[in-house]
């Protein structure tokens, strides 16, 4: 850093040393011809040197230029010669004219010079501030934002190092540092300035450099540099705090959904329950009799119908919670499919269900009570869309080593192939047919657990039947499966 | 078992069950007595130990663990605990905590009564001489002289399948969770391997049982573990 900072005093001795060379050189042929040149032509000769090594070299060197010209021209060309003693009256009037001139020449274009410069740097400050604001508005993230201000900070300060510190309240804190690939050094910074809106304070910037003071324009800079990012920390988090409420508001408006589904499909079977029940309480219908036997075996269904429901509601709270984590233990397809089967009786009587699994089968790992609820589900949205006596049937194959794909088909009707993916989507409903009865959670479900499980679900129209099929990988992440010797 | 009545006692926080069972077991020909804390069920069932309790896992005071190990520390009354069915873990713990058998809120009657008559079978058992040969439908086991016939014709099982069958069999109607099978069976070290315990099961079922997909001996209780029952 040493090196860099001697260089502008080298260059300003040598400007200095030029300056006093010019007017040597000017003053040899000057000298050779004095006898044929008039003092005045002279002294505005040595006017050029001056204006020369103000241009070129700012006021300090046109000075220089104008007193050394003065005492040469003095010196060299003023009677008596060789002395700085000057006899004639006109020869005085002469020096001091110059000497005036010499000093407003170097004084008027010196000015020029330094507001030349003052304005290129403001220039290149303002197409840096442009960059600048031009990365915030671009940068997407906290993160983001933290490294524009900390790369551009050191840019404009030439700054080996600067950091970027920013506290959120209630959120994660960021850091970013340029270079990135380099520890912070372990000395303390030079400049630390806080980013602070009117709202609130967001973090901060720490600055390491060799000068420790700031000049009024770097000062002016790094406020700048510092409020706009400070706005810009503002604004993603403002945007941020927007996208969170309005997903909030979103799920609330499902939660509502949901809620008015929900309480309508509590009182149907509550419904039923209670006529029920009350029909056989008022005595009028005989205990005992037909009617009352076909009374209490709809009371038993639609408890069972409540059951599920609950279940569902439970299932759903924990898919959105992210809480549905899956027990994985080796289990038989079979007796997950004859479970959900044995379940559903009741719901699938009058169906003509079939079962079709490899015997070769291997287990699979999955968690028995969730993959049960996929089949119960998949199983009576089935039992809904299909008519009465049509065919259901569960099918599985191995699909190639790591995958297991099953399928449970029924013989409703198709699906629009735009909706095929919907359908399993939150109280998605392809039909709003009345007599349909359902909170529209029951796929949304089967697809939550299945993909908890690492597999996909999928419907499909075949022909004449309707297809939900889901894949299982065959293989435990976690755990390998030990291979079991069967004795003989 | 006495020829008198039954004692059964119910712990549960829920007065609406409790009512129900009171009835519906009363009309049973049972004695019923109920209690809705922990503490006060295990008082009554000092002061008045009853054939076989019920007990809710959800309780205000004291958890139906702890009833549950509290009762261990003194008594082999049958427990048969309700609890939802979202709770696998529950289950187990509460199986190894000793309870003899589990049943899932909401349930139907006749599951319960049977649930019942299992038990008590099978504690009026425990209190004799261990059975040495146990006839559960076509299926007839001697567990002295390892040989098991089904329909009369014998059937060939590994020692293995033996160790597991035998311990099922004694234990009769009770739900093993995996994890005790594992460890009887195969030792404690096999206590995670589940799968070893689905393979031989079904090998055994597809030895012992007429349709291996609806075995009406080997129940499996999902994610929880297995029992035996006798078969009507």
């Amino acid at each position: 850093m040493n090196g860099i900072r001697r260089q502008p005093k080298l260059r300003t001795i040598f400007t200095y040393l030029a300056a006093l060379l010019i007017n040597l050189i000017i003053t040899l042929p000057l000298y050779l011809m004095r006898d044929r040149l008039n003092i005045s032509t002279i002294a505005l000769v040595y006017l050029l040197p001056v204006l020369l090594c103000t241009i070129y070299g700012g006021l300090i060197p046109g000075l220089i230029a104008g007193l050394s010209a003065f005492l040469l021209f003095n010196y060299f060309f003023i009677v008596p010669y060789y002395s700085l003693w000057v006899h004639k009256p006109e020869d005085i009037t002469v020096l001091i004219i110059f000497i005036l001139v010499a000093f407003f020449i170097s004084q008027l274009v010196g000015r020029v010079q330094k507001n030349l410069t003052l304005a290129t740097t403001r220039e290149q400050q303002t197409t840096r501030l442009y960059e600048y604001s031009l990365a915030l508005s671009r940068a997407g993230n906290i993160s983001e934002v933290a490294n524009v201000i900390a790369s551009h900070t050191r840019e404009a300060f030439l700054a080996p190092y600067v950091a970027v510190n920013v506290v959120l309240s209630g959120k994660d804190n960021y850091h970013a540092h340029v270079p990135a690939e380099k520890m912070p050094p372990t000395n303390k910074p030079v400049i630390v300035m806080p980013l602070q809106t009117s709202r609130a304070f967001l973090g901060e910037v720490h600055i390491w450099r060799e000068n420790t003071r700031l000049d009024v324009s770097e000062e002016r800079m790094l406020q700048t540099i510092i409020s706009q990012g400070a706005l810009a920390l503002e604004r993603i988090t403002l945007a941020e705090i927007e996208t969170r409420s309005r997903v909030l508001e979103e799920s609330d408006r499902m939660k509502s959904a949901l809620l008015s589904s929900v309480s309508h499909e509590l009182r149907t079977p509550l419904s039923t329950i209670k006529a029920a029940v009350t029909s056989i309480l008022s005595g009028e219908v005989e205990w005992g009799s037909e009617a009352a036997q076909d009374l209490l075996a709809a009371v038993d269904e639609e408890a069972d119908q409540l059951n599920r429901l609950v279940g569902n509601l439970l299932d759903m709270s924990r898919i959105e919670a992210g809480a549905l984590k899956p027990e994985i233990n080796w289990n038989e397809l079979s007796e997950i499919v004859e479970s959900a089967l044995h379940r559903m009786r009741r719901i699938l009587d009058g169906f003509k269900v079939t079962v079709d699994l490899p015997d070769d089968l291997p287990l699979i790992p999955v968690d028995f009570m969730q993959i049960e609820r996929v089949f119960i589900n998949l199983l009576s949205n089935s039992a809904k869309f299909a008519s009465p006596g049509s065919e259901i049937q569960v099918k599985a194959w191995i699909e190639d080593e790591q995958t297991v794909v099953v399928q449970v088909t029924n013989q409703g009707p198709s699906i629009p192939e735009s909706d095929l993916d919907r359908i399993f989507d939150k109280f998605y409903r392809i039909t709003n047919a009345a007599r349909i009865t359902g909170t529209g959670l029951g796929l949304s479900i089967c697809k939550g657990i299945i993909e908890a499980h690492g597999g996909k679900i999928w419907a499909e129209n075949l022909p004449g039947r309707f297809a939900f099929n889901f894949s299982l990988p065959l293989t435990r992440k976690e755990k390998r499966q030990v291979a079991v010797k069967s004795e003989t | 078992m006495t020829n008198a009545q039954p004692h059964i006692l119910v712990i549960d926080d829920e007065p609406q069950i409790l009512r129900a069972l009171r009835t519906i077991l009363g009309a049973k020909h049972f004695h019923v007595s109920t209690a809705s804390r922990g503490e006060e069920g295990l008082a009554m069932a000092a002061a008045n130990p009853p054939d076989l309790i019920i007990l809710d896992l959800g309780l205000p005071d004291i958890d139906g663990f702890t009833v549950c190990s509290r009762l261990r520390e003194w008594t082999h009354i049958p427990i048969i605990v309700l609890s939802v069915r979202e709770d696998e873990h529950d289950k187990v713990r509460a199986l190894d905590e000793g309870a003899d058998d589990y049943l899932v809120k909401p349930f139907g009657i006749e599951e319960l009564l049977a649930r019942i008559r299992v038990a008590l079978r099978h504690s009026a058992q425990s209190q004799g001489s261990p059975e040495a040969v146990i006839i559960a439908g076509d299926l007839k086991i001697d567990l002295t002289s390892h040989v098991v016939t089904r329909a009369g014709e014998e059937v060939k099982l590994t020692a293995t399948e033996f160790k597991l069958l035998a311990y099922l069999v004694q234990n009769a109607g009770r739900v093993l969770t995996h994890q005790s099978i594992l460890s009887r069976v195969w030792g404690v070290e096999y206590i995670d391997n589940v799968e070893y315990l689905r393979v031989f099961m079904s090998q055994l079922r597809k030895k012992l049982e007429d349709d291996p997909r609806h075995p009406q001996h080997l129940i499996g209780e999902p994610g929880i573990g297995y029992r035996f029952t006798m078969g009507e």
